[in-house]
């Protein structure tokens, strides 16, 4: 008798307590700053310096870049392969201009193994999607300018 | 209303062919010759199905500690019907989360071939979709999806509980799709 009483004193403590559970596809939750979902990436501000793609342990990137008028190099195609992508950062990392960054995107579940190879377009509109989730978060306009002209 | 019955054989062959599982050959063809149309039980069965998701408790590495925690209170896998079997006689989904190597590989395929139909498989993190940090290993699996169909692929290292509902919840469209006769390729 004791016992049950002991072990529904504890049920009846728990009640008034807030509630844990994340109600989650009508409330979406709050990651941290430095989670690692999936990438995004900035075209304007890259080199096509390939060290993304040498430092990454899975080989997921593969990018291309040429020459324009004033001899800069311009990326062309990025692509990360997101089905073997590890998330592991490596390549936000070694990124001299922060082109590559990593985002709170984590719903790209799909139902065939091609929409998980993400291109260039894809992974820019991520960004843009980001500065739309966080405004604060946003590189300043001035600083993308500058880091691009250099 | 009169009923053209000499055209029936050509609206045959316009009409979509409709094949209902648990009806031999000859009561389909008396449903299709009737035009009657069983959709409202497929979509019945479809949401019964999609709103009782038994998975198969099958983790591998460290997936399965983010499926867990899925099933724990934060994120409570309960609320959508999905309770984790420890049979696979009794389980309707198959959760790969983990690393499936080359020597577990036929395992899996057993304990896919003794679920009940109807099945389904989610491939839960990059080393279930295709290998992830050991594509380039000796040992490893490149994808599970080369031992048994996969519905749904859900990317990241590990997915985060999240990911996994998200993915769940498309499972369960594509249920109630496929329910309705469509074919589901983009979500």
């Amino acid at each position: 008798m004791f016992g049950f009483l002991k072990g529904l004193g504890v049920t009846i403590s728990q009640l008034p307590k807030k509630k844990v559970t994340l109600m989650y596809p009508d409330e979406k939750p709050e990651w941290p700053e430095r989670f690692r979902g999936v990438h995004r990436f900035i075209p304007e501000l890259c080199t096509v310096c390939n060290q993304c793609a040498r430092i990454c342990p899975t080989s997921c990137i593969s990018l291309s870049g040429a020459r324009d008028e004033n001899r800069k190099l311009r990326i062309e195609t990025y692509d990360i392969n997101s089905d073997i992508c590890i998330l592991c950062s490596l390549c936000t990392e070694v990124c001299p201009t922060e082109a590559i960054l990593m985002s709170d995107t984590f719903e790209n579940a799909s139902y065939v193994r091609d929409d998980l190879y993400l291109d260039m377009h894809w992974l820019y509109n991520n960004e843009l999607e980001y500065e739309r989730r966080h405004p604060d978060r946003a590189i300043p306009e001035t600083d993308v300018q500058k880091k691009a002209g250099d | 209303m009169e009923l053209n019955h000499t055209n029936s054989i050509g609206r045959q062959n316009e009409l979509p062919v409709l094949e209902y599982e648990g009806l031999t050959p000859a009561e389909n063809m008396e449903l299709r010759q009737g035009g009657v149309v069983l959709n409202s039980l497929e979509v019945i069965k479809g949401w019964a199905r999609s709103n009782s998701m038994w998975p198969l408790t099958f983790g591998l590495a460290c997936c399965a500690i983010e499926m867990m925690a899925t099933g724990a209170a934060r994120y409570d896998l309960d609320r959508f019907g999905i309770i984790f079997r420890a049979s696979p006689r009794q389980s309707d989904v198959m959760i790969v989360a983990g690393t499936v190597t080359k020597k577990m590989a036929p395992l899996l395929r057993r304990l896919y071939d003794q679920m009940a139909e109807p099945k389904w498989v989610i491939a839960m993190g990059v080393c279930a979709t295709a290998g992830g940090p050991y594509v380039k290993s000796y040992s490893v699996l490149r994808g599970v999806d080369q031992v048994v169909p996969v519905d749904v692929y859900i990317p990241g290292c590990p997915p985060s509980p999240p990911a996994l509902l998200y993915g769940l919840n498309m499972l369960q469209e594509k249920i109630r799709m496929e329910a309705r006769g469509k074919k589901v390729t983009q979500a």
